[in-house]
This record gives structure tokens, C-alpha cells and sequence, in this order.
């Protein structure tokens, strides 16, 4: 959710802010109390400047316009103190914001340019930052009386003021070395952001990063300064402290700058994508945001899901960390959704003019990739009904020759017997078994290749057959319809295969098969009270079986509870 | 020539084994596998083993493998199946120093002429 934040307010708070800190740098420069006033005035310029640059230009950053807000208030309020030498409440009020100086500092450059910190390890780090800014100034709250330093400013204790002071020299010293592995902490934080930017979003970050690592680099050997009481250096790291300030406006102009070239590279895509072909959106919206990485998923509405160009089902979801996800269109009608890298997050208006500059595009993609992914489905059954024909060939060829040619062959074995010894009556009777079986195999084959009885006298006395001859007792409701043999064919196998499963795996006590026409459909219905589980993903014969009734534009789906059993349900048009 | 018949159809062991039997050979035992062909071969020590190529355990050809290299007097033996020799194709095989003899063509006649060659 954005924080609707009017415009006026962010403009109003840094001018504020800069006229205090002009205000501020000229009274200093008169009293002769700091010799760099005139300093100060450039730098409440540049931060003048780059609040309103960070406001007027960049509109969607309202939440990081106020994160700059919030440093430059802790930057300028120990001035408070200045101000106001001898009121305590300005005395608390400087050593609160000098406290929550470092952490709103790395807040505000982990936070660049989205104005959210979302990364858990970063989250800790501003924790542990304004945790330990706080405790340190905690100790001079209690027990500092400046009152008894004649050139200290503010000129008061804090209202936290106990009455009792020792020497605060040593804990400083705790805390100092404390700040020192926060700066470094701070660096690496900041390497390990520019390290897992997409290029595209680097070249926003990049500039900022470099000066706070500038400032992280002076911080801590200030640090190291006032724990070598190497006081010689002092000014010299003022310097520098205030000379990497000074850029920080500038690197966050020149950071907004590349969005705003990013989105003359949105103006390139329009003309690019005219020129594209379906299949190459997703590398043009990579070339304009700037992230090689990028996927494109597509929405296709009829299926309630994602797929890629190229029609393949792709999820939707940033899964995997350092992927963030852009939803194009509405969040009830998605037309597509970005897959990008997470340091995209902070451009995210870059990715949605993208996409919006993309919709014709993309539109047409999704049309392509509906398509293909019709395509990619049809492959797979192909394939599926190829395999499950050869699998079938195999069968028949096992079957063959395990069944009916073994017994073929013992009959010619019994027959050269028979040639010898003749009038040997159990030779003669063994040879008559052996050929009834080698019938009766033939003739359980033939039926399972192609049921003669289906041909000849149709579905209803083929499943009737089936019926009887179901272990389990079924009861069968068809008419005496005939129908196109391809449908016929079908709803026979459907059945045949139901009928099997349910002997097989289902542990029921009955089944019952429905054959009715409905709307141009012979609709099959084969259902069972036993104890559910039919997977079609499981065995290749449910699924074989969707493959052939889908082969005739028919659809099958299968209900299974362990409460109410399994229902195979196949529509299958026929034109009759 | 005393025979043992691997093969795991038990009426072809049976038919095959009163054939060679009226012919005058010795069928000395039965197996319906390739590990209980292996066993009755070594306590057996028959002449020749009439062996299938495909058994229900592993393949007959292994087994006729295993067979040859028995250390004392390894038996003749002869391979049968219901496919024919072709259908095995070029690629295929075949143990060194074992016959073949198709199911089909299998009768006392055929066996005796080819256990006649060394």
C-alpha cells in the first residue's frame, strides 16, 4: 500500500530543513564558532536541492523522499543545541538525534531507491544500528553535566540528568570500537546489495552506495581517531565527512537520472516490440529494465494459469530469494506477471510503464502462448498415445509367446509322441488340452485387441459382456444405440479399463455403468462403492484413457473419495 | 547321454523329457529356473543341458555361460527357444561353444545329430 503523502509536505519539510541549516551555517560563521559556515551553506543547498529533486521528479518515492527527510532531520538536529545552549530540552533533543544519526544514515542508503528494506539481514543491521546509537548516548544522558565545561555546546544537561557525573571516557571507548565493526558490517551490507543487483537496477544504486561507503570509510576512522587520541586528523576526516555528504544529493540526482533514462529506454521498447515477433517480448522488457533474468509469464484466463512464451505452466511467485514478482494489469485480470530480480523492487514504475508500454505485445503473446501451450499439451498425448501403443505391442508380443505358442509347441512336442506311440490315450488327451488352451488364449487376446462382439452387436452387448464377466457384480443402463465405431471404441475401453481398476484396486462390493446420450455426447459413467484413490498420474491406464477420449475432442474426469468410491465420468461427442 | 531340461513351462519339460527318453536318452532332472538350473548342473553332472533362453530369474544365456565354465567336465549345452535364431538378430550373443535348437525344430532326431559333432 502507498501512504498517500501530499507533495507540499516533503517540499515544505526540506526547505525547512535547508533554511535551518543556512540559518544555522551563518550564525556559526559569525560567532566564529565552526571556520567552514560557508561550507555549510553549500551543503544545505545541495541537500535542498536533492530532497526536492528526490520529491518533484520522482513522485512514486514518497516513502524514500521521507527516509532522506529523516536523516537530514537527525543530521541538523544537534544543532538544536547550538541554538539553544541552555535549555535542556534542546540538550536532549541533540543527543537523541546524535544517536539515531548512524542508524537513520545506513537506513536511509539500504533503503535506496524503493524506500523499503526488505532484505532480513539488513533489517537486523538497522536494529543492532539505532539499538547501539541510542545505548551510547544513554550513559552522557544520565551522567554528563556540560555545565562544568566552559566551550561545550549545548551549555545543559539533558532532562535524563541524574545529578551524579564520573568519567564517560572508558564506556566511549566500548562504544567507539562497537561503531567501528557496525561501519565495517555497514560496508559489507552495501558490497553485498550492489553485488546482487540486475544491472539495470545497479546503475541507480551504484552512486549512492559509493559515497555511503565514503561515509561509512570516515566514520570509522573518526572512530579509530578518537581512540588513538590522534587528534591531529580530526579536521582533516571533518573534512571528508562533509565532503562525502555533500555528494550524497548529488549521487541520489544522478540515480534518478538513470530511472529517467530508463524510461526513454520504455520509449525504445514501444518502437522495438512493433517490430517483434511473438516469442521475443520477454527479451526486449529484459533489454528496457535492464535484467537479463527477467521471465515472463503469461496469463491465460480459461486455464486460471501462468505460462511462459513458449506455452510451458510457470509459477508466478517469487520462490526463490532475490526474485521479486510484477503483476501487469489488474490484480482480478492479470494479463502477465514480470519474474524479476528483487533489486528491480526499487523501479518497480519502470516495470509497469514497461509492461503498460507492452500490452498490445503482450496480448498477443499470451494468444501465442495459449497456443503453444495448446501445442505443448497435444505433444505430450501424442507422445503418451505412441508409448502406449508400443506398450501395447509389447504386451501382445509377451503374451503370445508366453501363452498360445507354448502350448502350440507342446502340442507339436505331444504330436512326435503320438507319431511313436501310438494309441497311447493320455498322450491324445493331453494333446486335446493343450490346443483348447492355446484356443482359449487366442481368444482372451483377440478380445483385448479388438472385442468382435463390439463390432458386431455394439456397446450395449460388449459392456453386457463385460458385466458378466466382472468379478464384481455390476450393474449396466445403455441403450441399444449404435454409434460411430471410433466413439464406440472409447467408450468401450473406458469402461473395459474402469471396470478393471475397480476389480482390481478398489475393494468394492458393487459398480454400476451409465451409458445415456446427452447435448451430441455419449456420456460414459462408470462408479464403484469402494474405498477410493484412483490417481490418473498414478498408472498409465486412466491416463491413456483420457489421452484416447481426448483424441475424440471428449473430456474425462475422475471423482475418487475413500467415503462415496470412484466415479470415471467421460463425455465423448458424437455426431448422431 | 544323460540330459537335464531347464525350460519354465512345465509341459514342455515334460513332453520334451518323454521324447528324449523314448529315444533313449537319460533325463536325469528338471529345473524351472535359471538358479535351480545351476544347482541340479553341479550335483547332477549331466552331459548336456538342454537350456531355455529366457528364464523367469535371468537369462539362459548367463546361465549357459556359467555352466561352461565348470571346472570338471563341463556339460554340452544346447539352447532352445521358441523364437528362431533370427529373431535374436545379428547383434545378438551367443555363448561360446553352445547349440542352438529352436522349439519348434526340437525333436530326439535333431538333438542326437548335433550332440554327434565334437
Amino acid at each position: 500500500m502507498t501512504v498517500a503523502f501530499p507533495r507540499w509536505v516533503v517540499v515544505a519539510g526540506a526547505a525547512l530543513v535547508a533554511g535551518w541549516l543556512a540559518l544555522d551555517a551563518l550564525r556559526q560563521a559569525q560567532l566564529g564558532v565552526d571556520d567552514a559556515g560557508l561550507w555549510f551553506v553549500v551543503f544545505a543547498g545541495w541537500i535542498a536541492a536533492g530532497a526536492v529533486v528526490a520529491v518533484s521528479r520522482w513522485p512514486e518515492r514518497r516513502r524514500m523522499a521521507l527516509l532522506i527527510l529523516w536523516w537530514l532531520a537527525c543530521a541538523v538536529a544537534d544543532d538544536v543545541g547550538v541554538a539553544w545552549p541552555g535549555s535542556r530540552i534542546a540538550a536532549t533533543i541533540f543527543l537523541l538525534a546524535l544517536a539515531v544519526q548512524p542508524g537513520a544514515f545506513a537506513h536511509m542508503s539500504l533503503a535506496y531507491p524503493s524506500g523499503y528494506v526488505r532484505d532480513r539481514l539488513d533489517r537486523w543491521f538497522l536494529v543492532i544500528a539505532y539499538g547501539l546509537g541510542l545505548l551510547w548516548e544513554l550513559p552522557p544522558a544520565l551522567f554528563a553535566d556540560p555545565r562544568a565545561c566552559s566551550g561545550c555546546s549545548p551549555h545543559a544537561p539533558s532532562l535524563l540528568f541524574t545529578g551524579h557525573t564520573f568519567d564517560l571516557l572508558p564506556v566511549g571507548r566500548v562504544f567507539w570500537t562497537g561503531f567501528i565493526a557496525l561501519g565495517l558490517a555497514f560496508i559489507a551490507l552495501l558490497a553485498r546489495k550492489l553485488r546482487h543487483s540486475a544491472p539495470g537496477a545497479l546503475r541507480t544504486v551504484f552512486p549512492l552506495a559509493l559515497v555511503s561507503g565514503f561515509a561509512a570509510v570516515q566514520f570509522i576512522l573518526l572512530r579509530i581517531a578518537w581512540l588513538t587520541d590522534w587528534n591531529q586528523s580530526l579536521s582533516v576526516l571533518d573534512w571528508i565527512g562533509r565532503l562525502s555528504l555533500l555528494t550524497v544529493p548529488a549521487s541520489m540526482a544522478i540515480g534518478v537520472a538513470t530511472i529517467r533514462r530508463d524510461r526513454g529506454a520504455v520509449g525504445d521498447l514501444v518502437v522495438e516490440l512493433g517490430a517483434a515477433k511473438p516469442g521475443d517480448v520477454r527479451d526486449a522488457l529484459a533489454r528496457s529494465v535492464g535484467d537479463p533474468s527477467l521471465e515472463l509469464a503469461l496469463w491465460i484466463p480459461a486455464e486460471q494459469r501462468y505460462v511462459n512464451e513458449r506455452g510451458v505452466t510457470v509459477t508466478a511467485q517469487a520462490d526463490v530469494s532475490g526474485r521479486a514478482v510484477t503483476i501487469i494489469g489488474t490484480p482480478d485480470q492479470p494479463l502477465a506477471a514480470l519474474i524479476h530480480d528483487v533489486s528491480l523492487v526499487g523501479q518497480r514504475p519502470l516495470l509497469e510503464a514497461a509492461g503498460s508500454a507492452a500490452r498490445i505485445a503482450l496480448e498477443n503473446a499470451r494468444l501465442h502462448a495459449e497456443l503453444q501451450a495448446q501445442l505443448v499439451a497435444l505433444r505430450a498425448s501424442r507422445a503418451r498415445i505412441v508409448a502406449a501403443g508400443d506398450a501395447e505391442r509389447r504386451r501382445l508380443e509377451r503374451d503370445l509367446h508366453d501363452g498360445a505358442q507354448q502350448r502350440l509347441l507342446a502340442l507339436g512336442l505331444a504330436l512326435q509322441l503320438l507319431e511313436d506311440n501310438r494309441g497311447d490315450p493320455g498322450l491324445l488327451a493331453e494333446a486335446q488340452r493343450e490346443l483348447q488352451a492355446a484356443l482359449h488364449e487366442l481368444r482372451q487376446l483377440a478380445r483385448g485387441i479388438h472385442p468382435a462382439i463390439l463390432t458386431d452387436h455394439g456397446l450395449s452387448a460388449a459392456i453386457g459382456s463385460l458385466a458378466d464377466r466382472s468379478s464384481v457384480p455390476v450393474r449396466a443402463e445403455i441403450s441399444d444405440a449404435r454409434y460411430p465405431p471410433a466413439v464406440e471404441s472409447a467408450a468401450y475401453f473406458v469402461v473395459a479399463e474402469a471396470l478393471a481398476n475397480v476389480t482390481k484396486h478398489a475393494q468394492a462390493q458393487s459398480a454400476s455403468v451409465m451409458v445415456t446420450q446427452n447435448n451430441g455426447h455419449l456420456v460414459v459413467e462408470v462408479s464403484d462403492d469402494g474405498r477410493g484413490g484412483a490417481d490418473p498420474a498414478d498408472g498409465s491406464g486412466l491416463q491413456g484413457l483420457r489421452d484416447r477420449v481426448g483424441a475424440l475432442d471428449g473430456r474425462l474426469s475422475i471423482n475418487t473419495s475413500a467415503t462415496d468410491g470412484t466415479t470415471v465420468h467421460a463425455e465423448i461427442p458424437c455426431a448422431s | 547321454m544323460r540330459v537335464l531340461i531347464v525350460d519354465d513351462h512345465e509341459s514342455f519339460r515334460r513332453l520334451a523329457g518323454r521324447l528324449l527318453i523314448a529315444a533313449g536318452f537319460a533325463v536325469v532332472g528338471e529345473a524351472a529356473d535359471a538358479a535351480s538350473a545351476v544347482r541340479e548342473a553341479a550335483s547332477l553332472t549331466p552331459d548336456v543341458v538342454l537350456l531355455d533362453v529366457m528364464l523367469p530369474d535371468r537369462s539362459g544365456v548367463d546361465v549357459a555361460r556359467e555352466l561352461r565354465t565348470a571346472v570338471v567336465n563341463p556339460p554340452r549345452v544346447v539352447l532352445t527357444s521358441s523364437r528362431s535364431r533370427s529373431d535374436f538378430g545379428a547383434g545378438f550373443s551367443w555363448p561360446e561353444g553352445c547349440d542352438f535348437i529352436p522349439k519348434h525344430l526340437l525333436s530326439a532326431t535333431s538333438l542326437g545329430a548335433l550332440l554327434v559333432e565334437p
